[in-house]
């Protein structure tokens, strides 16, 4: 019993000094983003490394969320003899929850994952203490440009995520269930309301904040050795999955009733 | 001589795992200071704590009479604008070329133009044996050689004219030859730059070859300082089974 009580207390202590490191850094890194030089090229440099190269699987995941979800409730709906109904009940799924968060969990993932990597391997090759050996602020050159690309380039890849999610939607609609593709996209855009794409931007851009800071603080915690490197990132995927899922439905219940 | 590094009663531990205990040593200006002593016992970590990369629990760490941990960002800088270091492994920046590698530390510390940070790289890659190659100046880390890698990292730790150069182990991985150019060139920057060195390392030759000073790290201190032909020669048990890599059983007990 003592043991297990132990067990608990020790991983609740560990969460809270993840929780607790990675919200220092989150503040370090907002402050030394607001000092001079700002650092615009190093912040568009990240978007372009981070989200540019993402789009492929953006693409992907974006057309084939949509068809999938749109068979579902199309199957669903063809039983209540409803079927017309599938774009206005694919579209709050999709818009608030599925395309937020599936981008999240695997868009996000891979651009945690790969600065996890990265920062990983610098640490481990002494490159951190070396931008820091030669007066510059690692925090400044390294996190806030990530964390930042992370955040603004999540919300964008669920922007391009939804309209294809509504493309493969509507081929769906189209070819499976015979609602002609025009009407599945009235009936989709006319079930929305400005807050649902609010709050799908305002879950992409925290989720796009989450895996930034995820991904550098594991990587800034990589202790020392190749292997280290391979532990940080998978814990990068637990952390960034959990993280995403918690945070999902917290965002969730905050706007529901508002929604 | 004045000191440029004193460190007092230093005390510095990773968890429980004590690395100093009441610590002292000085380094004097311009010379070149050679530290030596047994694998994972804190020979690095003493470089680090100079330059203020690593905290330390007691005791002080001044440079030239100003304390290291005391130190807010800007003195930080400040420090490292006066002081540079040479990483094990070189620790260059794989995303950049040998020039922006070297000239890192002037776009940090200066406002030099392209023009002059390139006349510059030029000057400290030929002093480092490099020479002016554009091939090897836009080379990535990745595309050199161990030697060639160690000496791009001493190119760049010089670029800001520092005042003092830290050298952690820069002759692991090398070949003799390349241990001795590198040893060739710790004393050519200390009497063309007049800088002072303080050097880590296990390789006898170089701390023998180019130290004025060496000290010895034993039981979390530096018991054992002396000139390099004192510490070379040394009758105390500990040093001379050290320098001549004498074996001993219950070493490990």
């Amino acid at each position: 019993m003592r043991a297990i009580l132990e067990s608990i207390g020790k991983a609740v202590n560990d969460g809270l000094a993840w929780a607790g490191g990675m919200t220092v850094m989150f503040v370090q890194a907002v402050l030394s983003g607001m000092r001079r030089p700002l650092g615009i090229y190093d912040i568009f440099y990240q978007i372009v490394a981070l989200g540019i190269r993402s789009i492929p699987l953006a693409t992907l995941m974006g057309i084939f969320v949509g068809m999938a979800l749109t068979w579902q409730f199309g199957e669903a709906l063809m039983g209540f003899g409803a079927k017309n109904a599938v774009g206005s009940a694919a579209a709050l799924a999709l818009v608030r929850e599925l395309v937020p968060t599936i981008m999240a969990l695997t868009v996000g993932a891979k651009i945690a994952t790969g600065m996890t990597a990265e920062l990983g391997s610098m640490k481990v090759s002494e490159q951190i203490d070396a931008i820091a050996s030669l007066g510059a602020d690692p925090v400044k050159k390294l996190i806030w440009p990530r964390l930042a690309a992370a955040t603004v380039a999540l919300p964008l890849l669920c922007v391009y995520g939804n309209v294809l999610a509504l493309g493969g939607g509507a081929l769906i609609a189209d070819t499976v269930f015979d609602v002609p593709a025009g009407y599945f996209y009235e009936t989709y855009v006319d079930e929305l309301y400005p807050m649902d794409y609010i709050s799908g931007l305002v879950k992409a851009t925290t989720f796009g904040m989450l895996t930034g800071i995820i991904g550098c603080y594991q990587g800034f915690q990589t202790k020392f050795g190749t292997e280290a490197v391979g532990i940080s990132t998978t814990n990068t995927v637990v952390a960034t999955s959990v993280t995403i899922i918690i945070m999902d439905f917290v965002l969730t219940m905050i706007f529901l009733p508002v929604g | 001589m004045t000191a440029v590094f004193e460190l007092r009663n230093l005390f510095k531990a990773f968890g429980a795992n004590v690395i100093y205990e009441d610590m002292n040593l000085e380094v004097e200006q311009g010379e070149t200071f050679t530290i030596i002593g047994g694998s994972g016992m804190g020979k690095s970590v003493c470089l680090k704590l100079m330059i203020g990369l690593l905290p330390y629990e007691k005791g002080h760490i001044l440079f030239k009479g100003q304390e290291v941990g005391d130190m807010n960002r800007e003195q930080l800088r400040e420090l490292r604008r006066h002081v540079s270091m040479v990483f094990q492994g070189g620790a260059l920046f794989d995303s950049m070329n040998v020039f922006e590698n070297v000239t890192y530390a002037l776009r940090e510390h200066t406002k030099m133009s392209d023009q002059e940070m390139l006349e510059r790289a030029k000057e400290c890659l030929d002093m480092v044996g490099l020479g002016y190659d554009p091939d090897i100046m836009y080379r990535f880390p990745a595309g050199l050689s161990g030697g060639m890698r160690k000496r791009a990292a001493l190119a760049r730790s010089i670029a800001i004219k520092p005042e003092v150069i830290l050298y952690d182990e820069p002759t692991t991985g090398l070949d003799p030859a390349n241990s001795k150019r590198i040893g060739e060139m710790i004393k050519k920057l200390q009497r063309e730059l007049h800088v002072t060195s303080i050097v880590v390392t296990h390789d006898m030759p170089i701390a023998f070859g180019c130290s004025d000073r060496v000290a010895m790290l034993w039981d979390k201190k530096f018991p054992f300082i002396g000139s390099a032909e004192e510490i070379e020669h040394s009758e105390v048990p500990e040093v001379r089974e050290f320098v001549q890599g004498i074996f001993r059983e219950d070493k490990d007990d």
